[in-house]
């Protein structure tokens, strides 16, 4: 990543976003037909099935704000400009995914639990992690000169890798309304083979629907800077 | 492939954020473990039995729903909460409960207790485990025998 140049990388993720998006948009109608087959849960019912969109949404915020928090280190410690772009362009996605957790959350909790919100340890910290989101991309947008809002969103996003733990591991420090981890959990997975099985399928499908909106925003801020570069060259 | 040195201003510069993260995560650390208490969202009713003065305190009690303890009587649910301890609540509440209390699951109740420690919920939600299986999974459970639950 150090050594990459950021045009190369564009090059590179536009040549395989076609590919990717096919394989995405396949993989979200193989777990859409195996979502709809499946068994409802005894105890809860259909409504268990909000999981297969809640639970990928959930991985693929904390994965994404972790490769941003350790591309920004990168990017401040070797001055690397692929590793800030990495960050810039997983910013808007990685909060699409927290605002859908915390919505798809929502609605299984009023399903489920009763009530749509609940101030406990899990749903605050998934808030304060969409917020830290939010307050990284508008960030990005508040300087004149790229560069220096790379630097400052970058802070943020280290100091915001805090966060991670204490969203993986609320549930088991204090006591939640949240249940605990179903999948990483000392002792095996506590799903059936066939939900997990779907669960994993749901979460390539929209990992790799993210990964296409990322290859495209990658792209799109190289082009610009391109565009912005041969202006000033112009005048 | 290029061969990286570390100069002295990328080590400075590693430093630098090293700083910033340890002090950042260790006064959170601090804030969080001194409000434990506060973040906790429910106690038990093992908790319950050893506190001291809980006349009129807004409380939050989870755990078990006991076996045959839910009854609806007077326009109210009546029920029992447990836990492992074997020490039971008993509570009343007024409104319409949530679809997925049953015995022996899991529940979440908001409120004061009264007298004869009679706990008057205000808010009752059903805590549901993260085990997910389909009814025929637990048939086949049951027939080997090994189905532990109701």
């Amino acid at each position: 990543m150090l050594a990459i140049n950021p045009n190369i990388l564009s090059r590179f993720l536009n040549s395989i976003s076609q590919f990717v998006i096919i394989l995405s948009v396949f993989l979200i109608c193989v777990a859409g037909v195996l979502i709809f087959f499946l068994e409802n849960d005894y105890y809860q019912g259909i409504s268990f099935k909000i999981m297969f969109i809640h639970v990928p949404a959930a991985w693929l915020s904390l994965m994404f704000f972790f490769i941003m928090g350790t591309s920004s280190i990168i990017g401040i410690v070797f001055k690397s400009p692929t590793a800030f772009t990495i960050a810039r362009s997983l910013s808007p996605i990685g909060l699409l995914m927290s605002i859908l957790v915390i919505i798809t959350g929502s609605i299984w909790g009023n399903l489920t639990w009763g009530t749509y919100w609940v101030w406990d340890a899990r749903l605050t910290s998934m808030l304060i992690l969409a917020f830290i989101y939010l307050g990284h991309n508008l960030l990005l947008f508040s300087f004149e000169h790229f560069q220096k809002a790379d630097f400052a969103a970058s802070i943020l996003a280290i100091i915001g890798l805090v966060n991670l733990p204490i969203v993986k591991f609320s549930v088991d420090w204090w006591t939640t309304l949240h249940q605990g981890s179903s999948v990483f959990k000392i002792g095996g997975p506590s799903l059936t083979t066939d939900y997990l099985i779907t669960l994993l399928i749901g979460f390539f499908a929209l990992f790799l629907l993210c990964f296409y909106w990322f290859a495209s925003i990658f792209y799109i801020i190289i082009e610009n800077r391109k565009i912005e570069r041969a202006k000033l060259f112009n005048d | 492939m290029r061969i990286i040195k570390l100069s002295n201003q990328i080590k400075k510069r590693f430093i630098f954020l090293i700083i910033i993260f340890f002090c950042f995560s260790f006064s959170i650390f601090l804030i969080s473990y001194s409000l434990k208490d506060q973040i906790a969202y429910f106690v038990s009713p093992e908790d319950i039995r050893k506190m001291n003065n809980i006349d009129d305190r807004y409380l939050k009690v989870g755990g078990l729903v006991k076996e045959g303890s839910l009854k609806f009587d007077d326009n109210q649910w009546n029920f029992e909460i447990t836990d492992e301890s074997k020490y039971v609540i008993k509570v009343v509440y007024t409104k319409s409960l949530p679809s997925l209390i049953e015995e022996n699951k899991g529940i979440i109740v908001e409120g004061r207790m009264g007298k004869d420690n009679l706990f008057i919920a205000e808010i009752v939600l059903a805590k549901h485990d993260e085990n997910y299986m389909p009814q025929s999974a637990i048939d086949k459970l049951k027939e080997e025998g090994v189905w532990r639950g109701n």
